[in-house]
């Protein structure tokens, strides 16, 4: 067990317990696992209290436990005032201990999970489900990162409360956990198990070797695009700073700064933001930070093209990958590196402004190991050519009338802009080389929504 | 804990009418500063306008002669902020947290859009396809849905009968208003609209002569939006919407509420309900989440609001075949309220989640100024808070019931319903 513990100048006591196990352990055939055991854990009874007595004693104090599951960390979070530590980390001590597996819990938290991947991600978020199924295509059948962390409905209907006994056991053990606590408080977890280290079995992945574009075919009033390709570049990386200020460049998450942004949509309204990413970030829509302790063995680069007018969406496609050509062959400028760098500089400490932030950056560097890069200019152009590219790409829409789009695709034919107010020379000229930038796209696949995660 | 807000606070009026109020924190550093205009959708009262607060926020980010949009970005760039905005019914909130040192440079630029924004046809018809991009990406989830009919449905002339985002047909025509938005800026992008809230490593001393320098000169306008206040809700109304994709059968049931008020107990007393009634310690909830299971959302919301909004229960219902019955309890609940006097453990236990959940909330400077600036817009001032929760304290068992009695009644129900044809 290591422990990463910071004072907190306020009367509040914030956990952050992180086990070095997550979904990339689920057992073959068993998505899934990973989560449903956290949740039976997390919103469930222990073994001397039901679901309802602890909801009811945590009430009063309004402290809440939550669980976050990734490929290889599962974090168990939890903040309480002063006033009501003791009561409340009796019950936190528990959940994690001694919880009760009871039949009913089960039900319910296994009907929540399927009923969250097959009415929300399919029904009601056509971003994150764009995002999560160009996971699933990078990461093929096989790979420990290929299913969604909460598995799939199939998976969830067979998994047993043996299983989650199992991967709790084997898992939630002192030699996979970091302890993080902000507070003058030390909790004492020496009578949890101390196992030995869970070592996942995560591998590169396979090149993507052409351009490849699955439509996931549901209603929607417009178009949602990812896209992207597996990098060998993690935060232990020597070139990562570099690559996370030409990705910071290119589309810094939620600020108008990048040149997506500005190019899509500041100068051309196509859609409602457009960003690039080297690392995992789940549930951008709603969050502005990156949610730490989401850390990973193998990364992808990947761009996120929020939803446009299917009218225009051949176009948007385009222009994101003349930018990222444009990046490739030019690089980026001295003024640009400047803005840049320091952005993210300051950025990263403004990060840090809750303790279970702060606790939660200081646990990925136990994960990571950070190489302390300084990175010049031309380090980054040479970081960007040599991990980043506008072709071999995974390309995932999500959209109705596929066939359509499908047919569209692979004709690539130009697909011109038009605007709703003059324009000028310049931009004119450069949708006219946008409009015809070659997709080169091998392979359309036509998925509809009901398959995806079934 | 005496009182839920127990920061040190300071209050500063400039004479062109701009409030400023300054929080130190314990945070080294770090400075949040919210900048929170009293008008959002409410104020939208010509036909054919809504969505215009909203619209507007975008365009506040279209620059000025001194700052234009790229000179803007480096600013921004370079000091690492966090920056964004939010437009909602009653208030425009623009928010932007940054290192200590970069306060004074932000505070200056602020000021200048705030006071010179300038934008060509060109930006503001392009600015308009974005909005639409919004609307675009929003329309998957069934919520934004029900809550845009609901609305329509529940009031017949006040403007909170529109989304913040607004009409479809509306947005869909914005690009051709563009002498409106002139407008509505010289309305309200003024500083008798405007609170300038600051939180963090900040002294207060300082802060106010920083805004004296940069904001001091902004002049004062005199308009004043009237808001058609809505009758007396006069019978029951319903409507159900077909929804294409596979989901759950949705209920969105509300009733006329009250307007944000923290000495009177009405609203105070319909936030208690919403708790005791449907949180997840209710007796409700532990029958459809937990015993039953036929409910897999379960929640209830007296949103604060400048004028007359709703009370609104949700529920996503596993079955079809259970929405009547789910309907039914929710029903019961509510008349267990008109009809009972509530169990006062039950009541306090309540009092003390509300006073620990806003205590836990506040744990950074940003979210102490984002807490600051949903109470500002209402009265201006955080005193709001505090006598707000001491009007929870004060209220009785035989309050909630003569408050019960009162809003949940036939008349001011409007329910919504949603799921897949049949």
């Amino acid at each position: 067990m290591k422990t990463v513990q910071i004072g907190d100048p306020t009367p509040l006591v914030t956990f952050r317990l992180v086990f070095l196990a997550g979904a990339a352990l689920d057992p073959p055939g068993k998505p899934g696992v990973a989560y449903m055991t956290s949740q039976m854990h997390a919103s469930a009874g222990t073994r001397t209290r039901t679901y309802k007595q602890i909801l009811d004693a945590l009430f009063p104090m309004a402290a809440g436990i939550g669980a976050q599951v990734d490929k290889e960390m599962t974090v168990f979070a939890a903040e309480t005032h002063a006033d009501n530590l003791e009561p409340f980390y009796e019950i936190f001590r528990e959940t994690l201990l001694d919880p009760g597996w009871r039949e009913d819990d089960f039900e319910r938290l296994k009907d929540e999970t399927m009923n969250y991947l097959a009415v929300n991600l399919r029904g009601q978020n056509d971003e994150e489900l764009g995002k999560e199924v160009l996971y699933q295509e990078i990461y093929p059948d096989g790979h420990a990162y290929h299913w969604h962390n909460a598995g799939t409905l199939s998976s969830l209907e067979s998994i047993t409360l043996d299983d989650l006994r199992t991967f709790s056991r084997a898992n939630y053990t002192q030699a996979n956990l970091i302890l993080g606590v902000a507070g003058s408080f030390t909790p004492d977890l020496s009578s949890m198990a101390e196992g030995t280290a869970s070592s996942p079995k995560i591998t590169q992945p396979p090149e993507v070797g052409e351009n490849s574009v699955v439509i996931v075919e549901k209603p929607a009033r417009s178009v949602a695009i990812s896209l992207g390709f597996p990098i060998a570049v993690t935060r232990s990386h020597p070139d990562y700073e570099a690559l996370a200020i030409a990705t910071s460049c290119l589309g810094q998450h939620r600020t108008s700064s990048g040149r997506l942004f500005t190019r899509m949509r500041q100068l051309r309204g196509l859609n409602y933001g457009d960003y690039a990413y080297v690392e995992y970030f789940p549930a951008g829509m709603y969050t502005l930070e990156p949610p730490p302790n989401v850390a990973r063995s193998e990364q992808i680069f990947q761009v996120w093209i929020r939803p446009v007018e299917r009218a225009y969406t051949l176009f948007a496609l385009r222009l994101a990958l003349y930018e990222l050509d444009r990046l490739v062959r030019e690089g980026i400028t001295e003024d640009e590196f400047a803005r840049t760098r320091s952005f993210l500089r300051k950025h990263r400490q403004l990060l840090m402004k809750t303790k279970a932030a702060e606790l939660g950056y200081a646990i990925d560097k136990l994960f990571y190991e950070e190489a302390s890069a300084e990175p010049t200019r031309e380090d980054v152009n040479q970081a960007i050519r040599r991990h980043l590219r506008a072709d071999r790409l995974k390309i995932v829409m999500v959209a109705e009338d596929a066939a359509g789009l499908r047919d569209e695709l692979l004709k690539g034919s130009a697909s011109p802009m038009t605007y709703n107010s003059p324009k000028p020379d310049d931009l004119l000229a450069e949708d006219k080389i946008v409009e015809r930038f070659p997709l080169n796209i091998a392979e359309v696949r036509i998925v509809p929504v009901e398959r995806v995660f079934s | 804990m005496k009182n839920v807000f127990a920061f040190a606070c300071d209050q500063h009026d400039l004479a062109n009418g701009l409030r400023l109020i300054t929080v130190p924190l314990p945070y080294p550093n770090v400075v949040s500063l919210y900048i929170v205009v009293a008008a959002g959708s409410r104020n939208e009262i010509e036909p054919g306008k809504s969505g215009f607060a909203h619209f507007f926020e975008h365009m506040m980010f279209r620059g000025t002669r001194e700052y234009p949009p790229e000179r803007y970005e480096a600013v921004l760039q370079e000091t690492g902020a966090s920056s964004n905005a939010y437009t909602d019914d009653d208030r425009t909130v623009y928010h932007t947290t940054i290192a200590k040192e970069d306060l004074e440079t932000i505070l200056a630029m602020e000021a200048d859009r705030f006071e010179h924004l300038e934008y060509p046809l060109d930006d503001f018809r392009t600015e308009a396809l974005a909005v639409y991009g919004e609307y675009n990406k929003d329309s998957a989830e069934p919520l934004h849905k029900m809550f845009e009919v609901l609305r329509e449905k529940a009031f017949d002339v006040h403007t909170y009968k529109h989304t913040t985002m607004g009409f479809l047909a509306d947005i869909v025509e914005m690009p051709n208003h563009y002498d409106y938005s002139r407008q509505f800026f010289d309305r309200f992008y003024r500083p008798e609209y405007t609170t300038l809230v600051l939180c963090g490593d900040v002294d207060p001393a300082a802060s106010r002569a920083m805004v004296e320098r940069h904001w001091g000169a902004w002049r004062r306008g005199n308009y004043a939006a009237t808001v058609p206040q809505e009758p007396e809700p006069t019978g029951a109304r319903e409507t159900a919407i077909d929804w294409q994709t596979p989901t759950l059968p949705h209920l969105l049931m509300s009733w006329r509420s009250c307007r944000y008020d923290d000495r009177e107990k009405d609203c105070a007393a319909l936030d208690l309900i919403s708790f005791l009634g449907f949180s997840e310690t209710s007796a409700l909830f532990q029958k459809l989440m937990i015993e039953e299971q036929s409910v897999d959302m379960l929640w209830s919301s007296n949103a604060d609001h400048v004028d007359p909004y709703l009370f609104t229960v949700l529920a996503r219902v596993k079955e079809a075949d259970h929405v009547a019955s789910v309907r039914n309890d929710i029903e019961e609940t509510l008349a267990g309220f008109r009809d009972r006097l509530v169990d006062e453990r039950r009541l306090d236990d309540v009092k003390r989640h509300l006073r620990y959940r806003l205590a836990l909330s506040m744990n950074n400077a940003e979210a102490v100024a984002s807490t600051l600036a949903h109470y500002v817009s209402l009265r201006r001032t955080p005193e709001t808070i505090n006598r707000l929760y001491d009007t929870y304290e004060s209220i009785t068992a035989a309050d909630l019931q003569a408050i019960a009695q009162k809003y949940f009644i036939e008349a001011g129900r409007t329910v919504v319903t949603l799921g897949n044809p049949a």
